[in-house]
């Protein structure tokens, strides 16, 4: 089960119009925000997020694409520091990072 | 300063539009993204971790305070307001959209600015020496030369395509400001026996993964010859520099695995079957560039200053700026400033578009318009009047930057890291926040005295660490941040590359491991006036080791 | 396959030779360099005109013989990045004399146009699909050079020294 767990990844990439740290959602978008990619845990789920990330590379929507690793358990949470920084935004700039979902305003 | 004609406004007027329909070709698809990576980097934009970064090239180091005021407006108009002065004297927007870069370079052309060759694999922005045309030592102005060279490469047609980048850089006097021996090609300005200028030729410097300190291959190349000498070593190295492996490819390999000799050989046979096809420019056109950067018009000052030496002795504090931050100038009556960019835990070489307006501005009041860009990191008023110097210094206080650092151990060199730089392995700027406010206390900074520590975030080597007195190269070890201190690099006319001293550090450890290494040098040092470097040299890695990994 | 130069298509009349196929009577034929080296005597004297197709890293002077008879010579691009064709086609212009057709083939881009024309490039090999209307636009990007190359355009230091000297007299 464990083995499992670790296999957990989700599509990041970059828009190739503007650059923006993007992630695809399972609405089927591209979102900043990294709380909202669609989380793969299976093979054939990987399989399929690499086929989405290719096809949106193919159609020049995205850019810099890769599936990445996710920390196992309650929110998503990328494992390694590249892409915790990457998800959030320079560390020595707090001011300038985004949070992990978007702003709630009512 | 330079200043365009209307053969410059229309190549920058013409690559401006180039780019642009280059970009829109790629937003189209008709350009996929293998075929326009090389044409973006050849435009300085890079992807990064969070959005696109943008190289602006600032020639030589060179900017007026107009081109000043204008790369701030840029920072707030098309980026977060802020921006990054890099250790090869140009600057770097981080939040770049694709889709503005047109209008962006068109911003930028309107002041005399580009981006080209800031990147990708062809002959990038030419270096200098910052205090060229001020300082005493010099035998010339390097800027004539850079200029020429900074035309001469760009779009080059031939050597648009080298097998990796390649830097050039210029010193016009014997103490180099410019580490020329760490560039593919250094260019020293010399006198020969005859009393007339050329150039000593240095080849196959570099960092990065195989750091080597170039040699000289030529002692003397005739002033009017100079592009055609380049023009050989370019072409030898375009036709034979391997291509095979990216990390054999810059020239240094290429040199060291065909010997210097035997290099030197084939530059030589090229050189005269070049040097009559019309490569080197008109004698007039030297004459023209060169009368750009005759001295301003500087006032008749006695020294000394009287309100200048009051002001020392009324403000130690002022005093101990000048010391530091002032450095000697040609023309009596004057200093060159160097502004600091490293306040302490700041992040070294940022500047708020506010600050870039305010040093613009104090450019104007007090330094004949002008500023530089040092590798350092720092900024530079080359020109300021010695009575001025108490008024520039408080209003630098105001914005920040008014630390008196200048070459002690908190004057850090740091690479964006991982932070922003989609090659880092590990992060930069918070090393040296943490170094810095350990350091904070000036009084122990000057009492420790000249240190250079310089950080980089990958084997890449943009924060020179290989060059840095203290040199710390962050590693990715099973995903997370270590740090490797290397000792004994310099950048200087005595380069050299620093040697490893041991196992890396965690994060959280490193400061301590700085400091250890900082007071073992207060233990052995002969005297006060021995620096760093000096008494590294003499006393060898061994005791720093053993303050870092105990007797083995 | 298409052939281009700076105005748009352009017809062909070279066939290209595998190094096995028979050499047609009268033909204009490109072969291989190989070819060429072994089997000299017998390609000039059956083809119309020979050319051949060389990698950018060939030994010029082991070509050198062969140029004055030379109808065209084909410089491969082994990828877009692969800028020792500029070299190539300068030096067998400007040190070797060669003045019949220069053709650049392989993965280069329309951006790249007009520095092979300036590095002495004639004609260029693409694919049906290639983007020619940007390939011509490139080939005019720009209407003054700041160095001298192949085309013996005045650089832009002659013609500010050319301005100066007609202001003077």
């Amino acid at each position: 089960m464990a083995q499992a767990k670790e296999e957990m990844k989700i599509l990041t990439a970059n828009r190739l119009r503007n650059g923006e740290t993007v992630y695809y959602t399972a609405a089927g978008e591209w979102s900043p925000y990294v709380s909202q990619a669609k989380v793969a845990a299976t093979p054939e789920d990987i399989d399929a997020l690499t086929k989405i990330g290719a096809a949106a590379y193919a159609a020049n929507l995205v850019v810099d694409v890769n599936v990445i690793d996710i920390t196992p358990g309650g929110d998503v949470k990328p494992s390694h520091i590249r892409e915790i920084i990457r998800a959030s935004g320079p560390t020595v700039r707090s001011d300038l990072n985004k949070p992990a979902a978007p702003s709630q305003r009512s | 300063m330079y200043i365009y004609d209307k053969f410059d406004h229309t190549i920058t007027r013409e690559r401006v539009a180039e780019f642009s329909q280059q970009v829109a070709r790629r937003l189209t698809g008709e350009l996929s993204e293998d075929q326009f990576r090389p044409l973006r980097l050849m435009n300085g934009l890079y992807l990064q971790l969070h959005a696109y970064m943008l190289r602006v090239a600032i020639p030589y180091g060179t900017l007026s305070s107009k081109q000043l005021h204008m790369l701030a407006d840029i920072a707030k108009k098309y980026d977060r307001d802020y921006a990054h002065f890099t250790t090869r004297q140009n600057l770097q927007y981080n939040w770049i959209k694709l889709d503005q870069v047109p209008d962006l370079l068109a911003d930028l052309a309107s002041v005399e600015m580009h981006a080209n060759q800031t990147s990708g694999n062809c002959i990038r922005n030419v270096t200098a020496d910052q205090f060229a045309g001020v300082a005493g030592d010099e035998v010339e102005d390097p800027r004539i030369i850079s200029e020429i060279i900074r035309q001469w490469s760009t779009f080059h047609p031939e050597f648009l395509y080298l097998p990796r980048k390649f830097k050039i850089a210029v010193t016009g006097a014997p103490k180099d400001r410019a580490a020329i021996q760490f560039h593919d090609i250094g260019l020293q300005i010399v006198r020969n026996d005859a009393g007339e200028v050329g150039y000593a030729v240095y080849v196959g410097g570099g960092m990065g993964r195989t750091p080597i300190v170039g040699p000289l291959i030529r002692g003397f190349v005739p002033k009017a010859q100079i592009l055609s000498y380049l023009e050989a070593i370019l072409r030898v190295y375009n036709r034979y520099g391997r291509r095979d492996n990216i990390y054999k490819a810059r020239i240094k390999i290429l040199v060291r695995e065909t010997g210097q000799a035997e290099f030197t050989r084939q530059v030589e046979e090229e050189w005269p079957l070049i040097r009559d096809t019309g490569v080197d420019i008109p004698a007039g056109e030297e004459a023209r560039i060169r009368a750009f950067f005759a001295p301003p018009a500087y006032e008749t000052i006695a020294e000394p200053v009287v309100a200048f030496v009051e002001a020392k002795k009324k403000y130690p504090a002022f005093d101990r700026w000048v010391s530091t931050n002032v450095h000697p100038h040609k023309v009596k009556g004057y200093g060159a400033v160097t502004i600091s960019l490293k306040p302490i835990g700041g992040i070294p070489g940022d500047a708020s578009s506010t600050q870039m307006h305010a040093i613009a501005d104090l450019a104007d009041t007090y330094s004949l318009s002008e500023v530089r860009v040092t590798h350092v990191q720092n900024l530079v008023l080359p020109n300021v009047k010695q009575a001025d110097l108490f008024a520039v210094w408080q209003r630098l206080g105001e914005i920040g930057f008014a630390d008196a650092n200048i070459g002690l151990v908190t004057d850090i060199i740091a690479c964006p890291g991982l932070d922003y730089c989609a090659l880092a392995n590990a992060r930069s700027i918070p090393v040296s926040q943490r170094i810095s406010e350990r350091f904070a206390d000036l009084d122990r900074q000057h009492t420790v005295g000249p240190l250079q520590i310089k950080i980089s975030g990958c084997i890449n080597a943009c924060g020179h660490h290989h060059a840095g007195h203290i040199g710390i190269l962050g590693v990715d070890k099973a995903g997370v941040e270590f740090y490797q201190i290397t000792l004994g690099g310099a950048g200087d006319e005595k380069a050299s590359v620093g040697t490893l001293l041991g196992p890396g550090f965690p994060g959280d450890q490193i400061t301590d491991a700085v400091e250890r290494v900082v007071n073992t040098y207060l233990e052995l040092r002969s005297s006060p006036t021995e620096t760093f470097i000096e008494a590294y040299r003499r006393v060898g890695a061994a005791p720093f080791k053993e303050s870092l990994y105990g007797r083995r | 396959m298409a052939v281009v130069d700076s105005n748009g298509l352009i017809a062909d009349g070279w066939a290209r030779l595998a190094d096995d196929a028979p050499v047609p009577k009268g033909g204009s034929v490109v072969v291989s360099f190989a070819r060429l080296k072994n089997e000299h005597n017998s390609l000039f004297s059956a083809a119309t005109k020979v050319g051949v197709d060389i990698p950018s890293d060939v030994n010029l002077g082991e070509l050198e013989p062969f140029l004055p008879r030379l109808g065209v010579i084909v410089v491969r691009f082994a990828t877009m990045r692969d800028g020792r064709v500029f070299s190539v086609g300068r030096l067998l212009r400007e040190r070797y004399g060669y003045a019949a057709d220069m053709r650049a083939v392989g993965p280069f881009i329309p951006d790249q146009a007009q520095f092979l024309l300036r590095c002495g490039f004639t004609s260029f090999e693409v694919d049906d699909s290639y983007p020619v209307e940007s390939f011509k636009r490139s080939a005019r990007a720009y209407s003054v050079w700041y160095q001298r190359a192949t085309d013996r355009a005045a650089s832009v230091a002659e013609l500010r020294q050319g301005a100066l000297d007609g202001s003077k007299s």
